[in-house]
C-alpha cells in the first residue's frame, strides 16, 4: 500500500493491529494525518513503549524499505548524510596516471556519484523505489543542537546540496518518523515540522491485547495476570518503569519457561527481564512480591467477573 | 461537509486564539496543518478530532494537559453550542473534568516568577528580604581572579566534532584530497581533524540556607565570575525550594539584580531540604537545562534536615542527566569536619568531585584538581 492510499483512520488501525502493532485512536490519527499531509511524525514516550516498532511496522505496513538513522552525540553530516570514499579515489587517480591519460584530465571525475558513500539521509532521498521508504530517525535527543539545526533542513524540503556534484531532491517525499526518549527537550522549529504524538504506558486492556497479539500462544489467564502486574509494578517509585517491550519479553520468557500462573517464585527468578536496575529489583522484593503478584491476579479474577460487584 | 467549512475554519482560528491566551504555542505553521487535518477525518467523531488538533497543534508532553482543558472548554463548553460535536462523547467528557488529573496542577506550567506559594517548611522558615548590596570584602578582586582560573577548566573540554587543524591525530582526507588534486594528485601536506574545543555548559545550585549565611558573599562573587565566564551559565538557588534566578542575574546593576534575588528567593536564610529542593529540580527544570554536557555544580555545606534517602536518590538522578557533578563544600576545608551529616555521606559516592570552597587558597587548589580531574 504506498502511503496516501489509506483514506481513513480506521484503515491505518486495521493496517497496523494486522501486523501485530495495537495503536491507541490518538496514535492511529497521527499517522493516518502524516501520510495524508507528508509531515513527519514526532513520537515521545518512556523507553520500549513501542516508538521506533512503529516504524518499522509501518514500514512493513506500506510494503517499502526502512532507512534507520541512530542518533548518537557527535552524530555529522559525513555519518549521517554523504562521505566520498577517499580511498577509492586515491586509487583511481593512480591507476590514471599508469595508465597514462592526460595530465589536464587525471582526477576529473572521482568526484561524482560512483565515488559517494551513501548515509541514511541521502540514501532516503535518493531512494528510487516504486514507494518512498520509510525514514527513521531513532533517538533524536541523543544528537547534539548543531545536527539537530542541519536535519531541520533536510526535513523542511528534501533536499540536500552536494558541492561536488549539485543538488539533490527527493522524487518522493518519505515517511519520516523521529523518536526521543526525551533525555533533553528538542528546538520547537524542528517539533513544528512534525506532527507529535506522545505514547503513554498502554492501559490493562491495550496492555493484554498487545501481548496475545505478539505472542499468539499465550494463555488468557497469563497475559491478563502479566498485564495487572505490569500496571502494578509502574506505581511503583522506580528510577526505570518498564515498558511493554519488557512485558513482551517477560511473557516470551515465562512462555519459555511452561508458566501458566504468576507465582512469586518464578517471577523472583525472571524479575530481570522487566527491571534493569538493581536498585528497582531490590525495591519491589522489599514492597513484596507476593503481596503484588496476589493483587495482580485478585484484580484480574475481579476484572473477569464484573457482574458479580 | 463544504458549506460548513467556513464557519468551522472560523472555529478554528477562535480555537487558536483561546490556546494562545491560555499560553499554550499555537503557531500559524500548526495551523495549517490543523485545517488541513480537518479535511482528512471525519470531524463526527470527537476523539478523532481531539487528536487530530492535538497532533498538528502540540509538541511537547508538558502542555497535553493543559491542551485538553482548553480544548474541553473551547469545542464542548459552555461558550460553544454543544452540537457542534457528538453529543454522546459530550456527556462523556463533560464528566471526566468533573475530576482534574493531578497533571493539571497550575504549578507544573508556572515559571519560577509565577511560583509565590509560601514554602511549609521547618520552623526555621524566615521569609527575609536582605540587602545583599551591602557587604563588602577587600579580597575580592583576588577572589574573582581565581574564580576565573577556575572556570578557565570548565571552558576548555573537548567536543566529540572534528573540525580541520593544523596539527592532530587523525587525518582530514577530505581536505588532503582535495588540496593534492591541485599538485598532480601527490598527498604532499598532511591536513588534521582534532576535536574543538567546547564551552562547558554550568548549571549553578546554590544553598541559600541559614547555615551558608556566611559565605553568601563568597557565593554571589562566585555566581557572577561564573557569568561572566560562561554567559549560558544556569543559576538556582535553593533551601526549602529551587528558584532559578538565571534572568534576574543580567540586571544592569549588581545591587539590583541581588534585591530582586533575595527578593524571588523567599527561603533565604531559612532551614534546608536538599533533597526535596533537588527533585523539585529534577521534575521541573533539569530537562529543559540539562544537557549530556552540562557540569552541575552544587555549592553546599550539606546541612540537610531533609530525607537522606530522597537526596541520595536526587543526586543519582541528577548524575545520569549531567555531564558531572562537582559539590563545593565550604566546611570541607576545616581540618576537623568530616562529611557526616546523613545527606552527604549517601550523596558521596554519585559524585565526580568533592571540594573544599572556604577560602581563597582552597579556590586555588579547586583549580588545579579540575585540571586533571576533567581531562
Amino acid at each position: 500500500m504506498s502511503p496516501t492510499d489509506f483514506t481513513s483512520i480506521d484503515q491505518v488501525e486495521a493496517a497496523l493491529t494486522e501486523r501485530r502493532y495495537i495503536p491507541d485512536r490518538a496514535l492511529a490519527t497521527t499517522v493516518f494525518l502524516a501520510l495524508r499531509l507528508g509531515k513527519p511524525i514526532f513520537l515521545e514516550g518512556e523507553p520500549g513503549v513501542g516508538k521506533t516498532e512503529l516504524a518499522k511496522v509501518l514500514a512493513d505496513t506500506l510494503d517499502t524499505e526502512l532507512i534507520r538513522l541512530q542518533c548518537y552525540e557527535g552524530l555529522d553530516m559525513h555519518t549521517a548524510l554523504y562521505e566520498w570514499n577517499y580511498p577509492r579515489q586515491m586509487l583511481e587517480v593512480r591507476l590514471q596516471e599508469a595508465r597514462g591519460i592526460d595530465k589536464e584530465r587525471i582526477g576529473a571525475d572521482i568526484f561524482s556519484e560512483d565515488y559517494l558513500l551513501e548515509r541514511p539521509l541521502l540514501k532516503a532521498i535518493r531512494h528510487s523505489g516504486s514507494k518512498p521508504p520509510v525514514l527513521l530517525i531513532d533517538e533524536i535527543d541523543r544528537s547534539d543542537e548543531e545536527f539537530e539545526a542541519f536535519l531541520l533542513e533536510v526535513l523542511s524540503d528534501f533536499q540536500v546540496s552536494i558541492p561536488e556534484i549539485g543538488t539533490i531532491t527527493a522524487h518522493q517525499v518519505p515517511v519520516v518518523v523521529l523518536t526521543s526518549n526525551r533525555t533533553r527537550e528538542l528546538h520547537d522549529a524542528l517539533k513544528r515540522r512534525c506532527l507529535y504524538h506522545w505514547i503513554d504506558y498502554p492501559d490493562v486492556q491495550k496492555e493484554i491485547e498487545i501481548v496475545a497479539a505478539r505472542l499468539p500462544g499465550i494463555e488468557d489467564d497469563l497475559a491478563r495476570q502479566l498485564a495487572f502486574f505490569m500496571q502494578r509494578v509502574r506505581g511503583e517509585d522506580l528510577y526505570k518503569r518498564p515498558g511493554i517491550a519488557e512485558t513482551i519479553d517477560w511473557a516470551g520468557a515465562l512462555l519459555a519457561l511452561g508458566t501458566s500462573e504468576l507465582d512469586a517464585g518464578t517471577v523472583d527468578a525472571t524479575l530481570g527481564c522487566i527491571l534493569k536496575y538493581k536498585g528497582d529489583i531490590e525495591k519491589l522484593q522489599t514492597a513484596g512480591l507476593e503481596k503484588l503478584v496476589d493483587e495482580a491476579r485478585d484484580a484480574q479474577a475481579f476484572a473477569e467477573s464484573p457482574t458479580t460487584r | 461537509m463544504a458549506q460548513g467549512q467556513p464557519t468551522l475554519f472560523r472555529h478554528a482560528l477562535g480555537f487558536m486564539d483561546a490556546l494562545r491566551a491560555a499560553g499554550l504555542p499555537a503557531d500559524p505553521a500548526g495551523a495549517i496543518d490543523f485545517c488541513a487535518g480537518l479535511q482528512q477525518i471525519d470531524i463526527a467523531n470527537a476523539a478523532d478530532f481531539h487528536a487530530a488538533a492535538r497532533t498538528t497543534l502540540m509538541h511537547r508532553k508538558e502542555d497535553l494537559a493543559h491542551f485538553d482543558e482548553v480544548f474541553r472548554e473551547y469545542w464542548l463548553g459552555q461558550r460553544r453550542p454543544r452540537n457542534r460535536l457528538g453529543e454522546q462523547d459530550d456527556s462523556e467528557v463533560q464528566g471526566q473534568e468533573a475530576q482534574p488529573s493531578p497533571e493539571e496542577e497550575p504549578e507544573e506550567r508556572s515559571g519560577p516568577e509565577k511560583d509565590d506559594r509560601q514554602a511549609t517548611y521547618g520552623t526555621e522558615q524566615i521569609l527575609r528580604h536582605k540587602d545583599l548590596a551591602t557587604l563588602t570584602d577587600a579580597d575580592i578582586e583576588k577572589a574573582r581572579r581565581l574564580i576565573r582560573r577556575f572556570v578557565a577548566e570548565f571552558a576548555t573540554l573537548r567536543s566529540r566534532r572534528h573540525r580541520a587543524s593544523r596539527r592532530g591525530r587523525l587525518l582530514d582526507f577530505r581536505r588532503m584530497l582535495r588540496r593534492s588534486a591541485a599538485r598532480g594528485s601527490e598527498l604532499a601536506e598532511l591536513h588534521f581533524r582534532q576535536r574543538q574545543i567546547k564551552k562547558t555548559r554550568l548549571m549553578l545550585l546554590c544553598d541559600v540556607s541559614g547555615s551558608m549565611e556566611r559565605y553568601s558573599r563568597f557565593l554571589l562573587e562566585f555566581i557572577y565570575a561564573l557569568r561572566r565566564e560562561l554567559p549560558d551559565t544556569e543559576v538556582a538557588v535553593f533551601a526549602t525550594r529551587m528558584t532559578v534566578i538565571t534572568d534576574l542575574l543580567s540586571a544592569r546593576s549588581v545591587a539590583q539584580s541581588l534585591r530582586e534575588v533575595a527578593h524571588r528567593a523567599g527561603d533565604w536564610g531559612s532551614g534546608t531540604d536538599i533533597g526535596g529542593c533537588l527533585r523539585d529540580f529534577n521534575d521541573r527544570y533539569a530537562r529543559d537545562m540539562l544537557t549530556s554536557d552540562t557540569v552541575v555544580v552544587l555549592l553546599s555545606d550539606g546541612w540537610d534536615r531533609g530525607d537522606a534517602q530522597l537526596m541520595r536518590d536526587e543526586i543519582a538522578h541528577l548524575r545520569r542527566r549531567a555531564h558531572q557533578i562537582i559539590w563545593l563544600n565550604p566546611l570541607l576545608g576545616n581540618i576537623d569536619y568530616e562529611p557526616l551529616t546523613r545527606g552527604m555521606l549517601t550523596a558521596l559516592p554519585h559524585l565526580d568531585h568533592f571540594l573544599p570552597a572556604h577560602n581563597l587558597e582552597s579556590l586555588a587548589r579547586l583549580a588545579r584538581t579540575l585540571r586533571t580531574a576533567l581531562r
